[in-house]
């Protein structure tokens, strides 16, 4: 058997940079908490403005600016992870994720179908290239090898046993794979390089290092086999991409998911299936996701047509707020082969949920047309309240009418009568919206009780701020 | 009418929620007629002090008191009526914080059940009236007690007062009107709300309603309040006021009775005590000047009664020297013959051939300062015994209220303000570190700012009003205050961040204020070394010295002195100073006294380090503005460059009296933030003008002042100084090795590392010798002791990450049997495996291995000793590699911090000589010269905030050291290189001026992958 290792060595950086409209602005990724933040993690545009990673992001805003930073995310890393062992799957039955950030894969078992290794080793870095992840691969008759290789070097390819040993023997001890002290302890005796460890007596070893020392050599040396879980692809497909500035329009949308949907397609490819339904989810800041649902005719796998259809039904999506991220959501992955019935979905019109009202109304109306109510702490009137349900806060305030009027306009009532008041309200001047007002809950001639106010200080006419019901 | 006194106020040390300082609220109460002001900060009277000063600036009366709020009761302001409610307050703030965290307090009322006659309390019912709170507080405080109303525009005030009305007529209490105070005017809304929203950890966005509804918590004018308060409200609180007669000049403190023996009057035990000194000073008799001094300086401390304070420092110094730990005492009253007596200074006044002031001013009448130094490593000894000796109800350290910077003030700012924290970050590194002043609008700009912008604009203008706001107590690092009763009768007590640390809750300002005594127990690492050379010299049987008797004025220290050749000495070491003094070739102790003081801030912004060398180098002719003048500046050669010069000249040139000249010593260390001076510039020109000076001096002169601002040195602090000073030079003159030996022993302190302090002693013709376990103590010893400088063996100290308890095993161990071989060593000392692998690697068992490859190879084949059976395992025959040159010199960094191979630019000498570079040996033999090239290890980066952006940077080769200037323009440029390189290659031209020697930066470049090319063995795989 020979095995192939994908080193992933910038992993999280051409995660979010495949999402980059322009992959060669500097960027760097942050890590560490808020007060002091680190970049962990740079791309060569960065590095040619003399940033490394390990800076602290203050050092590195003295030397430079120009560059654009965005979260390390290690639970993004998992997911590119399992979203590149879902592609290398097409090619090998036997793919694992055994080292992070890395890919192993059984080869020699499909050179039938991609052909011997320069054409298929060809083939794996057209698709990274295409699908935007920096690499390096290697080919080792044993994985615990081809992965240590990939530490020293790009495209090594060694097939036998004893081309392997020469290609290991100049490796320093740091890069074998060792347990960290133990290689640390080779080198502070000055044996640097695995052509030392291996003339050392093996009962020499076997005294002053812990077991697993001699069978991480034998591992790598062929002589016993790694064990290792193999990946199986999931049932979901789910992946999200974060812009990095807030998108309004929908001609910018079309960059992100043109990326999500050719991903899909390699997905699918990956595991040979199509999708049948899926469903875009736009996040906004403050207002939950926009959610757009696809369905298809038949279960389909071709990115351009995915990427099509979906276009068609974004295009026609009204946008209530900019778009922070984006996500596409694919559960039903059927096999490639169509399966109609799911379509004709015939449950009697009587049992129409809530929900389902919700959005006929939605559809029927407009989507601004419904919605939620809710309590926002604020001392002032008109943002005290929000469309959507922010969760209750009790005010120490005083009575407050229903319903608000949007515009207060001046009331030219003289014989109102003062029930209670001034209640004075001075806040908000942080957010350009400073108020300041003495109000008052007023009779009308008519017999309405009213909210009004005035300015602090003015002397002009009472406007109405609200009814009482 | 009668007047209204506002009797609910918060000043700013209601941290996080008081929006107004005392200063601001007193003179806004004063301009609306109020007729007395409350403050009542929260469970604490930290802020009274000053509320007492502003009040008495003011002319408006205080009241003291605090606002509580109970954990199972209402809220309530309680009031101090006469001294026995004062004392009975600050026994509950005691009680309060000292069972809770630093910072918080808890209350129960129970706690409040023990309040007798003398507090008045003011319920301040909340939203819901809790009906049991008034008839618990009516019962607890009787004819004490009111309802406080406090009406602010809320949804409906008419109905609140009548509520209250209502419920004072069930209670019988009666009602009074109160402002809930927390600013002073309605302006400072938007700042209480960002206060308010930092102390909930939240952005004012998001603080909805922790926010007040409006400003109504002002002081607000009379007239308003008449429109919302009935009238018998308002006289209601005239009345509470009438009734609080209690003023804090009434506190009394008392000196510790037990620093004198029963039956003795304090002034027959100083006298006493002062002349067993004299005899122990001078044992061959006191010359009649000396007499003299000491006689006149007791009869001016019996006059004042300050010999309490005296005996309680002798207290503590006694105990220090009984420990063998040394000290230095420093302060006005600390150069006095009577204190060199005591022990409490080494300084021999009579040493001194220039006058100082006179050591304590009669009119003054504050206490005398001193402030005593103790070794670092053995302060907290000191301070334990002063806990101990007297308790801790009665001795307890000084709290500093650490105030808002602009850095931190803008950093909590526009985190409220909602900004993002990598923007917060950035905005806060425009800011100085310690800088009250708004960044100027260039540095925002280069940090990517629009300084025009209106949130930025918001976000300065609300800091500049939070700078100065104190945002919590802290401890002071020795400050203490002992009295003979418990101190919680005199200030409330508190916890600090420290466990076992109680600190009061007034700063030294306010102790100063009140005439409490105050003792500072400081610590000095520069005392540490000294006390460590001593007791080797004498131990080794070299030299027998003390402080005091380390012969003074030898010529041979002060050549070297005038060399600059002072690393590692105390205070000249610095490089701003080394180049000072080739300048000023100091040649007396006095010399040493201005060289101290005059590389500080203070005179260089004033100006006064350039005239005063030119008039000691005779380039300038000494004159005198008048001849009074003569007296007070002839020791600096007519130019003011101490604290105390400045006090005397607005004595002698503008007739201020001694306190009013101390007033204007305050106002100095302050006017930067608070401002303040200009009383004094008005005061001081005319009182020059009116006898005899010019226009142009008077203001010449105060402009010096301003300069001085917080800087000014005082030249009783740099005498003292100066003598740790004269004493480290004359060590390292005298006994180069013993001196080095006891720096590195006492790191870390001072400036330099050991790395630098052995080159530097090895450039002095001293052997140093490696760590070896067969050898080495824990600390670095002295060998070779026959020769006239004796060889450095270096301590296991000097191992990175080896504890000290093995160390000491170690040492104790072989003292009792030398070690045969590493299995031996490794299980008589009880090494584990991390202590094998540290010495190993630090090749502190060459003698036992080899080298460190073979001992680390060998050691870890030692099993954990097995207690029947002997270890003789037999040794493996490997061949392991010997290390290489490069090999150690890394090995050596990275476990001890220093090599004593071939420094790294040794190895690279003959590239570097191939580029071109020149050593710091070439550039000492080249004068001025246009194009030069340096290549060096970068040891020292330094941007002086007196410098304008001008970068210091100082490049260690295989001689010695470069000093180079990077000009701000430059530093810029080439910024990444400046920042990043170890190695840096620096391109310039080189300025000799008499003596001091510059490389003026002109072009740099980042060449730190020389010295990754050293190390060719473990790179040739990247």
């Amino acid at each position: 058997m020979l095995w192939a290792c994908i080193l992933l060595p910038q992993l999280a950086m051409d995660g979010v940079l495949r999402n980059q409209p322009d992959p060669n602005q500097p960027l760097v990724l942050l890590s560490g908490p808020s007060q002091r933040r680190v970049l962990q993690a740079i791309n060569p545009t960065a590095r040619a403005l003399g940033l490394r990673p390990g800076q602290s992001l203050t050092t590195a805003q003295a030397m430079t600016e120009g560059f654009s930073t965005a979260d390390y995310d290690v639970s993004e890393v998992e997911r590119w992870q399992q979203f590149l062992a879902a592609w290398a799957y097409g090619f090998s039955a036997q793919v694992s994720l055994h080292y992070p950030r890395c890919l192993l894969m059984e080869v020699q078992s499909s050179f039938g179908l991609f052909g011997p290794w320069p054409r298929f080793q060809a083939r794996l870095r057209s698709e990274l290239d295409g699908l935007g992840f920096q690499h390096r691969i290697t080919l080792a008759p044993n994985p615990a090898a081809a992965r240590m290789l990939s530490n020293c070097g790009d495209g090594v390819a060694v097939t036998d046993d004893r081309s392997l040993r020469e290609a290991l023997n100049p490796m320093p001890v740091e890069q074998l794979g060792l347990p960290e002290k133990a290689a640390s302890s080779f080198a502070r005796m000055g044996l640097r390089h695995l052509q030392h460890l291996i003339a050392l007596p093996r009962d020499s070893v076997a005294k002053r290092f812990p077991a697993e020392v001699l069978l991480h050599l034998d591992t790598l040396l062929g002589r016993r086999p790694l064990a290792m879980d193999f990946y199986s692809p999931p049932d979901i497909f789910d992946t999200k991409i974060e812009l990095n500035f807030e998108v309004d329009s929908h001609q910018t949308l079309l960059f992100p998911l043109r990326r999500v949907t050719s991903d899909l397609a390699a997905y699918l490819a990956g595991r040979d299936s199509g999708v049948l339904r899926f469903s875009l989810h736009l996040e906004h800041r403050s207002l939950p996701d926009t959610v757009v649902q696809i369905g298809l005719l038949s279960a389909e796998r071709e990115a351009a047509m995915l990427f099509e259809l979906s276009r068609g039904r974004l295009e026609h999506q009204v946008l209530p707020a900019p778009v922070l991220a984006f996500r596409l959501v694919a559960r039903e992955l059927p096999a490639f082969a169509p399966q109609h019935q799911q379509l004709f979905d015939q449950r009697p019109q009587q049992t129409q949920s809530w929900e389902q009202l919700r959005e006929r109304l939605r559809a029927r109306l407009g989507d601004s047309a419904v919605s939620g109510i809710g309590d926002r702490p604020d001392h002032r009137p008109e943002r005290s309240w929000s469309l959507e349900t922010v969760g209750s806060s009790t005010a120490v305030c005083g009575p407050r009418p229903a319903w608000l009027v949007e515009e207060p306009y001046p009331l030219h009532d003289t014989s109102l009568r003062i029930i209670s008041g001034p209640e004075r309200v001075e806040s908000g001047w942080w957010d350009e919206g400073d108020v300041r007002r003495d109000y008052y809950v007023v009779e009308t001639r008519a017999g309405q009780r009213a909210w009004v106010f005035r300015q602090v200080g003015a002397s002009g006419p009472l406007m109405p701020h609200g009814w009482f019901s | 009418m009668s007047g209204y006194a506002e009797l609910h106020c918060l000043s700013n040390f209601t941290f996080q929620r008081g929006a107004s300082s005392a200063k601001e609220l007193f003179e806004r109460a004063k301009v609306l007629g109020y007729e007395a002001l409350a403050i009542t900060d929260e469970c604490s009277l930290a802020g009274i002090v000053r509320a007492w000063q502003a009040s008495k600036d003011s002319d408006v009366r205080l009241i003291t008191g605090t606002e509580v709020k109970l954990t199972d009761g209402p809220k309530l302001v309680l009031l101090a009526e006469n001294l026995g409610g004062y004392q009975q307050i600050c026994g509950l703030i005691t009680t309060g914080r000292r069972r809770s965290a630093k910072g918080t307090y808890r209350l129960n009322r129970s706690d409040l059940e023990s309040l007798s006659e003398g507090v008045l309390a003011i319920w301040i019912p909340g939203q819901e009236i809790v009906h049991r709170h008034g008839q618990w507080l009516a019962s607890q405080f009787p004819n004490r007690c009111w309802v406080g109303v406090e009406l602010h525009h809320g949804a409906d005030d008419a109905q609140r007062l009548s509520a209250l009305t209502a419920l004072g007529h069930s209670l019988q209490l009666p009602l009074v009107a109160a402002g809930d105070v927390h600013m002073h005017v309605r302006g400072r809304r938007a700042l209480q709300d960002t206060i308010t929203a930092i102390r909930h950890h939240c952005s004012v966005a998001d603080a909805g309603y922790r926010l007040f509804p409006n400003g109504e918590r002002h002081l607000r004018p009379v007239s308003v309040l008449e429109n919302l308060y009935p009238p018998a409200l308002l006289a209601e609180s005239a009345r509470v006021s009438a009734r609080c007669t209690f003023d804090l000049s009434q506190l009394k403190y008392e000196y510790p009775h037990e620093v004198v023996p029963k039956g003795k009057t304090p002034a027959a035990w100083l006298r006493e005590l002062t002349y067993q000194g004299t005899q122990w000073r001078w044992p061959d008799g006191m010359s009649e000047k000396a007499r003299s001094q000491v006689e006149a300086e007791l009869n001016l401390i019996e006059e004042l009664q300050y010999e309490s304070y005296f005996l309680t420092v002798h207290d503590i110094v006694r105990f220090a020297r009984s420990q063998e730990i040394l000290c230095q005492g420093r302060g006005s009253a600390a150069n006095s013959a009577v204190c060199f007596a005591l022990g409490i200074t080494e300084l021999d006044p009579t040493r001194m051939s220039m006058l100082f002031e006179r050591f304590i001013s009669k009119e003054r009448n504050e206490p005398p300062d001193i402030d005593v130094d103790f070794e670092h490593e053995r302060r907290e000894e000191v301070i334990q015994y002063v806990f101990n000796r007297y308790g801790r109800e009665r001795a307890a350290l000084t709290a500093v209220a650490s105030t808002y910077h602009f850095a931190g003030a803008i950093r909590d700012v526009a985190k409220a303000l909602g900004w993002p924290p990598d923007q917060v970050s950035a905005l806060a590194n425009c800011c100085g570190r310690w800088s009250d002043q708004v960044p100027p609008p260039e540095r925002l700009i280069e940090a990517g700012f629009n300084p025009d912008s209106k949130p930025l604009k918001m976000v300065l203008v609300l800091t500049e009003q939070l700078v100065g706001f104190p945002r919590h107590l802290s401890q002071h690092p020795g400050g203490f205050v002992i009295s003979e009763p418990p101190l919680s009768t005199l200030v409330p007590v508190e916890n600090a961040a420290m466990k076992d640390r109680t600190i009061i809750q007034w700063d030294k300002d306010d102790i100063d204020a009140l005439g409490l005594m105050k003792v500072d127990v400081l610590a000095l690492g520069m005392l540490s070394a000294i006390r460590r050379c001593l007791d080797m010299l004498r131990r080794y049987q070299r030299r027998d010295l003390t402080l005091a008797t380390i012969p003074a004025e030898d010529a041979a220290t002060y050549r070297m002195i005038s060399k600059a050749d002072t690393l590692g000495v105390f205070q000249i070491e610095s490089r701003a100073q080394m180049a000072m003094l080739p300048r000023l070739r100091p040649k007396t102790f006095y010399d040493l006294v201005i060289e101290v003081a005059i590389v500080r801030p203070g005179p260089i912004v004033g100006d006064m380090v350039h005239p005063y060398l030119r008039r000691r180098n005779g380039e300038e002719e000494v004159t005198y503005p008048s001849e009074e003048l003569r007296d007070v500046f002839e020791r600096t050669l007519g130019v003011p460059l101490f604290q105390e010069q400045v006090m005397r000249l607005a004595i002698v040139a503008a007739g201020y009296s001694p306190g009013e000249a101390d007033q204007l010593r305050r106002s100095m260390a302050a006017w930067k933030r608070h401002g303040g001076l200009e009383p004094h510039q008005v005061r001081l020109r005319q009182g020059m003008l009116e006898r005899g000076y010019t226009e142009e001096f008077a203001a010449r002169i105060f402009e010096q002042i301003k300069g001085f601002g917080s800087y000014g040195f005082p030249e009783s602090h740099a005498a003292s100084f100066a003598l740790l000073t004269y004493a480290s030079c004359w060590l390292k003159c005298h006994e180069p090795s013993a001196y080095a030996t006891a720096l590195i022993n006492s790191w870390p302190m001072g400036f330099y590392s050991p790395d630098q302090v052995l080159q530097d002693v090895r450039r002095h013709g001293a052997e140093v010798r490696p760590v070896d376990v067969l050898m080495s103590d824990w600390d670095c010893t002295l060998e070779a002791l026959d020769r006239r400088m004796p060889a450095i063996r270096l301590g296991l100290r000097m191992i990175r990450g080896l504890a000290e308890e093995v160390g000491r095993k170690i040492e104790a161990v072989r003292e009792m049997k030398p070690f045969t071989d590493i299995v031996d060593l490794c299980q008589r000392a009880g090494l584990d495996q991390k202590a094998r692998e540290l010495l190993a690697d630090a090749d502190a068992l060459r003698t036992l291995a080899g080298n460190r490859h073979v001992a680390r190879w060998e050691i870890a084949a030692v099993q954990q000793p097995l207690p029947l059976f002997g270890n003789d395992e037999p040794q493996d025959s490997v061949a392991i590699p010997a290390p290489t040159v490069v090999e150690n010199m890394h090995a050596d960094y990275a476990r001890t911090g220093t090599t004593l191979g071939p420094h790294p630019l040794s190895l690279l000498r003959s590239t570097l000589r191939t580029m071109r570079a020149k050593s710091s040996y070439d550039l000492l033999s080249m004068s001025d010269c246009k194009h030069v090239m340096v290549i060096g290890i970068v040891t020292g980066r330094q941007r002086p905030s007196t410098a304008s952006g001008v970068t210091f940077l100082t490049l260690e080769d295989e001689f010695g050291m470069v000093n180079v200037v990077v000009w701000r323009d430059l530093a810029e440029q080439y910024r990444a290189a400046l920042m990043n390189a170890k190695l840096l290659q620096v391109k310039g031209s080189l300025e000799d001026q008499e003596g001091v020697r510059h490389l003026i930066a002109g072009h740099l470049m980042d060449r730190s992958d020389l010295l990754a090319g050293l190390d060719v063995r473990s790179r040739n795989f990247h």
